[in-house]
């Protein structure tokens, strides 16, 4: 199969970003989409050209790390899937390709199609977490989780930290990344205690690191390659209200950076 | 009091704010077309019902001043969430494609915006008389204003009635999305209960155009005479 790809280029941070057609030639359609940038990326080292930056890990669709923006839709065409789980078969022979990074202020572009999601990562430390004193292994079947509970828990818990939904939303909003992560915690015994203060901590979190906010267009949950709900939107709305009102309590402060020592 | 205005300044605290006051405001247009389809009665129950609204000037005025404040803190928070929204992504996509987005959520800012022209039109016709003066205000034979022959001398202007007919269309717009999109932001969320809350916006939406639009039309058609 012949593609033709217009690829964003971006030598750094500070550059000025434009488009550059390749073309990728001899492609198999079992080949999956980073497959395939592979092989583009392969030709262009031996032309001694640069190759196309994009970010990439396990490549079988669970570790949240390939972003890239497919004709404009993140991951591509095809629905609850990640990129790296996309092949080639899914093009028309000699279709043109367009690909984008994550686009948004809180995502800075590192190089071509690598962004930088360290504000996911800070949104998790805001409140991401349940405080355990750490010792020996709790029995298992000590604390009894309904069907139901362990079923939403592990829904929301399936969110990858990819980005997709901030990428998708006509706002750049992380609120089904927030949802997700305040949903899944609050739906379960251990995350019961900090819920009030990880709802608020983790929305001023998400403000702060300039994501917009939700149009509840749901855009979001049609691109999440793991079809995460928007359900948990509302749960994060009435938790956040829940927290505001029952709990007044101190507005979130900025919590200490755990990692401050490493940066 | 400097934390609750703490909570209002995160984004989804000034979303409560916009959904509440947006909920309010739809509330009204219900009341306001459901009163109106009075015009199918006749000149006397909806004169004598305009009197009944303004022949109590304390809860009229709480009513204009409520509505005008709830109106200013509905469109004081959008247009800050709209700022913010378009600070999040300073540079588009050369190629964008939609998958769930409605038309009506995507266009919430112009159907805002044109909405807030048209209810000024509709302030500075209906309620002000500025607009068009060929209308004398008079009483009817009971001595009650004649908004009746006012409300038919206007939709006998086809002018009016593309107005009119206009702002309903964005109005439609407008609340097919807002509505549903409130109970999502309230957090009203249900396994079951969810399709009729994503049904809701549209449902009233409809009601409340067609409403609207049936006054128009029936004045002009001729359906409705002075």
């Amino acid at each position: 199969m012949k593609f033709i790809l217009n690829i964003w280029r971006q030598k750094g941070p500070a550059e000025k970003g434009r488009f550059v057609t390749y073309e990728a030639q001899d492609v198999s359609p079992d080949m999956s989409f980073l497959e395939m940038l592979d092989v583009v990326n392969q030709q262009l080292t031996l032309k001694g050209e640069e190759p196309v930056a994009f970010e990439y890990d396990c490549r079988e669709g669970i570790c949240g790390s390939c972003s890239l923006v497919i004709n404009g839709m993140p991951h591509g065409p095809e629905r609850g899937i990640t990129a790296c789980q996309l092949y080639m078969r899914r093009f028309s022979d000699g279709a043109t390709i367009t690909i984008e990074p994550w686009r948004a202020r809180a995502f800075p572009i590192i190089k071509d199609l690598v962004v930088d999601r360290g504000a996911l990562d800070r949104v998790m430390q805001a409140g991401g977490y349940i405080s355990v004193h750490t010792g020996g292994a709790v029995d298992g079947n000590v604390l009894l989780i309904g069907k139901d509970r362990a079923e939403i828990a592990m829904d929301a818990a399936s969110c990858i930290g990819c980005g997709a939904c901030v990428a998708a939303c006509k706002n750049a909003s992380a609120m089904l990344f927030v949802a997700a992560k305040v949903s899944h915690l609050a739906s379960l015994p251990q995350g019961e205690p900090e819920r009030s203060r990880r709802a608020k901590a983790m929305v001023a979190a998400m403000d702060r690191e300039g994501f917009g906010t939700c149009g509840n267009q749901y855009e979001c949950e049609a691109v999440c390659p793991k079809s995460i709900s928007v359900r948990f939107i509302a749960m994060l709305n009435r938790e956040f209200l829940k927290a505001t009102v029952a709990e007044p309590g101190p507005q979130a402060e900025r919590p200490s950076d755990p990692h401050a020592e490493s940066h | 009091m400097i934390r609750f205005f703490g909570h209002i300044l995160t984004s989804v605290g000034s979303k409560v704010l916009v959904a509440l006051s947006g909920l309010a405001l739809a509330g009204f247009v219900v009341f306001h077309m459901l009163g109106n389809l009075q015009l199918f009665e006749g000149p006397e129950a909806l004169n004598t019902y305009a009197a009944f609204l303004r022949d109590m000037p304390i809860l009229l005025w709480t009513a204009r001043v409520g509505l005008l404040g709830i109106a200013g803190l509905h469109i004081g928070l959008a247009v800050r969430l709209a700022v913010l929204n378009r600070r999040a992504r300073p540079v588009g996509y050369a190629v964008r494609e939609y998958r769930r987005a409605s038309l009506s959520s995507r266009t919430m800012a112009v159907t805002g915006s044109l909405l807030l022209l048209f209810i000024l039109f509709h302030l500075l016709h209906l309620t002000a008389g500025w607009v068009d003066t060929s209308f004398p205000d008079r009483l009817d034979l009971r001595g009650h204003r004649d908004v009746f022959g006012k409300v038919v001398h206007a939709f006998q202007n086809p002018l009016f009635v593309a107005v009119y007919l206009a702002g309903q269309a964005v109005l439609g717009l407008h609340l097919s999305h807002a509505l549903s999109s409130s109970l999502q932001t309230l957090g009203v969320e249900h396994p079951l209960l969810d399709r009729l809350f994503r049904g809701a916006g549209p449902l009233v939406a409809v009601l409340v155009v067609v409403g609207n639009a049936a006054i128009i039309l029936a004045v002009a058609f001729g359906l409705v005479r002075a």
